[in-house]
């Protein structure tokens, strides 16, 4: 094979937009899983599994609106905030007790709820593999410069600034916003000053784990939903949030596209090895910034 | 402390008494046991669970129609695909279980390594998913037995079909793993032999359970390929066949894809999938269109209220060989089973299927087709089925034996 194969402009933009839209859903749940680590101090090993369970919940809703394009919606608005439910369930009944615990306690915790979430889908979906389409107006390609483009990538790509819009609002705009970030730095004196700090907590818990069920749910049609769904995901989104900048959620954002566009871009020009290219980016920018891109700011 | 200590203390009672009253099973009438070790958790389940299925479905049969003096029972255990659990409970079955056979698995090392393990014990081993070669290939052996096809039957086969078309340039893409690159080799190899002009403009490799393929099928098509050759299985099928429908890929490029046609990539896609991707496999619980296929479907669908996938083809194989064996053999004697395997032949939803006498693998006909949207089914069917039969896709013994450096 060629070392520098004939590799035209327009191949190269239309990878970097195909690889643009990957790098949606890497943001997204790693935006959800660097909320959790910065405000909670949780390495949540089970954002993957909420992922998944994201994926699942889509393909049950769609169905049972009958698949089509209004079911796609349905289910695009009601597994997130089903998946959040869950979230909030778990936060009450476990972690909220478990705050003070040291930070490989918690990873063991929420390494078992990796276990524990991967066998109840077993449990409640077996192990079939599932599909769901997309709405019709979102199904096919149309041509950007001679290559076909799926809808449904732009779609994603439309989709991408404003989760990222809204998670800016929310940190900087709100007070919820406000107190979390004063909780993550000095939870005591928050809670001196009459603020419930547990249910502030609470609430973050449950927007992160929002977004590993938005993200789940937004790459259903585009995948084959299945167990083991969450290994692939959680790995790539951790690498995310580590050379990003442990708890920032504009790293998040930088790490994905970082990952994403490597990836994208290794496989238009060395496919035969792509795989490695998103992994020697995160150890090339660990070796230069060991802290990763950006400061922890929370 | 004490009412823990006495919790314990009653536990390991319960333990050991169970252990004596489960123990020995030398009293009973002695039937032939058979140890199934297969991956039962995880996306693989999909495909062993029909295996596991069909077989206890013909195994209940055959204990009902007392064609054997002995009956035939078995045990299940989990790999959860990891070669050390699937290798220690195969362990566990042939030492403290004592099965008579062993049987299984979807995982191509663990196949493998229980073979290895089944040579030295001197039991028999029949691998009903591993599309792993070397199993009845260089690594085969006197107590092995292959009774699914592997990458170098469906390779040969795709290859086959491919020389057919008039297509030149080709792209390979496929799981970076031993059975993409089994598979993908396999092909190549035979087709560059049957149709010397053929190249190779490129490869794409991508990791096992790849979630997105889109920006992959992007790569191939600026390369501009007559065709690609996609060498990837299992799960990751789905997940292709929905980025090739997104993109048009299966409009702008023809691809073919072994297990592209089956019943677990196919019925997941439902109506949606894409059209007129070219894919190979072993069965269709629509074709043969025949009297034992469709009895197979109608008993297999009224005991598990679903169509058989490929799975049960391999599930009903392994219980009809041993059935036949034993019967042939007029001995429960391990030697004697394998003697009277070699070469037999029985009949199946498939047609008649041979063991070949030399590698123990069975000559299993290949159906190669396309997939069509269809009235009756909610999901894809494999159109214009061309049969490839077995002898022509088995490796010739020859190449077995260089393999084997005989």
């Amino acid at each position: 094979m060629d070392l520098l194969p004939n590799i035209s402009l327009a191949a190269f933009c239309q990878q970097l937009l195909v690889g643009l839209s990957r790098t949606t859903i890497l943001f997204i749940v790693a935006s959800g899983l660097s909320l959790v680590l910065g405000v909670l101090r949780i390495p949540n090993v089970a954002h993957g599994s909420l992922y998944m369970i994201g994926a699942f919940l889509a393909y049950t809703i769609a169905s049972a609106a009958g698949g089509g394009t209004f079911g796609f919606w349905l289910a695009l608005v009601l597994a997130p905030l089903g998946v959040a439910l869950i979230s909030l369930a778990v936060e009450r009944g476990l972690f909220c007790r478990l705050y003070e615990r040291e930070h490989l306690m918690l990873l063991l915790f929420t390494f078992a709820f990796t276990l524990v979430f991967g066998d109840l889908v077993k449990l409640v979906w077996g192990s079939d593999f599932r599909s769901m389409n997309a709405p019709t107006s979102l199904q096919g390609s149309f041509d950007v410069l001679g290559f076909p483009f799926p809808k449904y990538n732009l779609f994603l790509l439309i989709i991408g600034p404003i989760v990222a819009l809204g998670l800016w609002w929310l940190t900087n705009k709100t007070k919820i916003g406000k107190i979390a970030k004063a909780a993550a730095v000095d939870r005591e004196m928050v809670a001196a000053v009459g603020i419930n700090v547990s249910w502030v907590f609470a609430s973050v818990f449950v927007i992160g784990c929002f977004l590993a069920g938005l993200g789940g749910a937004l790459v259903a049609p585009t995948q084959n939903i299945t167990q083991g769904m969450d290994h692939g995901i959680i790995i790539e989104t951790f690498l995310i949030v580590i050379i990003g900048g442990l708890g920032n959620i504009w790293g998040a954002l930088l790490g994905a596209l970082i990952f994403g566009l490597t990836d994208a871009i290794g496989i238009l020009i060395f496919p035969q090895f792509a795989i490695v290219f998103p992994y020697v980016a995160v150890i090339t920018v660990l070796m230069l910034r060991p802290k990763g891109l950006l400061k922890s700011v929370w | 402390m004490k009412p823990l200590s006495r919790f314990i203390l009653t536990t390991l009672a319960v333990l050991v008494f169970s252990a004596i009253i489960t123990g020995p099973t030398a009293f009973a009438a002695k039937a032939v046991k058979v140890g199934i070790v297969d991956c039962y958790s995880g996306p693989p389940s999909t495909y062993t669970n029909d295996v596991r299925d069909a077989f206890k479905l013909a195994i209940d049969k055959i204990n009902a129609s007392g064609s054997l003096s002995r009956k035939i029972e078995f045990v299940t255990r989990d790999s959860k695909f990891k070669v050390d659990i699937g290798l220690s409970a195969a362990k566990e079955l042939i030492m403290r279980e004592n099965v008579d056979i062993m049987m299984g698995t979807i995982n191509s090392g663990l196949a493998l390594a229980i073979s290895d393990l089944c040579k030295k014990e001197k039991i028999p081993f029949l691998v009903t998913f591993s599309k792993s070669a070397k199993i009845t290939g260089e690594k085969g052996h006197r107590y092995v037995f292959s009774l699914t096809e592997n990458s170098a039957l469906a390779g040969k086969a795709m290859a086959e079909s491919l020389a057919k078309k008039p297509y030149t340039k080709f792209w390979i893409g496929g799981d970076d793993y031993e059975y993409g690159h089994a598979i993908a080799d396999a092909t190549w190899e035979h087709l560059i032999k049957i149709k010397p002009e053929v190249q190779l403009l490129g490869q794409s490799w991508w990791k096992v359970r790849e979630p997105d393929f889109t920006p992959y099928i992007t790569a191939m098509l600026a390369a501009k390929p007559d065709a690609v050759i996609v060498a990837t299985g299992g799960a990751d099928c789905v997940p292709f066949l929905k980025a090739a429908k997104a993109t048009g890929f299966n409009d702008k490029v023809p691809f073919i894809m072994h297990t592209a046609t089956e019943l677990s990539t196919l019925k997941p896609l439902g109506a949606n999938g894409p059209e007129g991707v070219l894919g190979t496999s072993n069965y269709f619980h629509y074709f043969p269109d025949s009297a034992e296929n469709k009895a197979f479907v109608s008993e297999f669908k009224a005991a598990y209220d679903r169509p058989p996938a490929v799975g049960a083809l391999y599930g009903y194989l392994a219980a009809t060989f041993i059935q036949k064996a034993y019967a042939t053999a007029g001995s429960f004697k391990t030697e004697k089973f394998i003697d009277a395997l070699e070469g037999m032949t029985v009949d199946s939803p498939v047609g008649k299927v041979t063991i070949r006498a030399f590698d123990h693998q069975a000559m299993l006909p290949m159906f190669m087709g396309v997939t069509k949207k269809s009235a009756e089914y909610d999901y894809l069917i494999a159109d214009d089925i061309i049969v490839i039969s077995g002898e022509d896709a088995m490796p010739a013994i020859e190449e077995i034996k260089k393999a084997r450096g005989m």
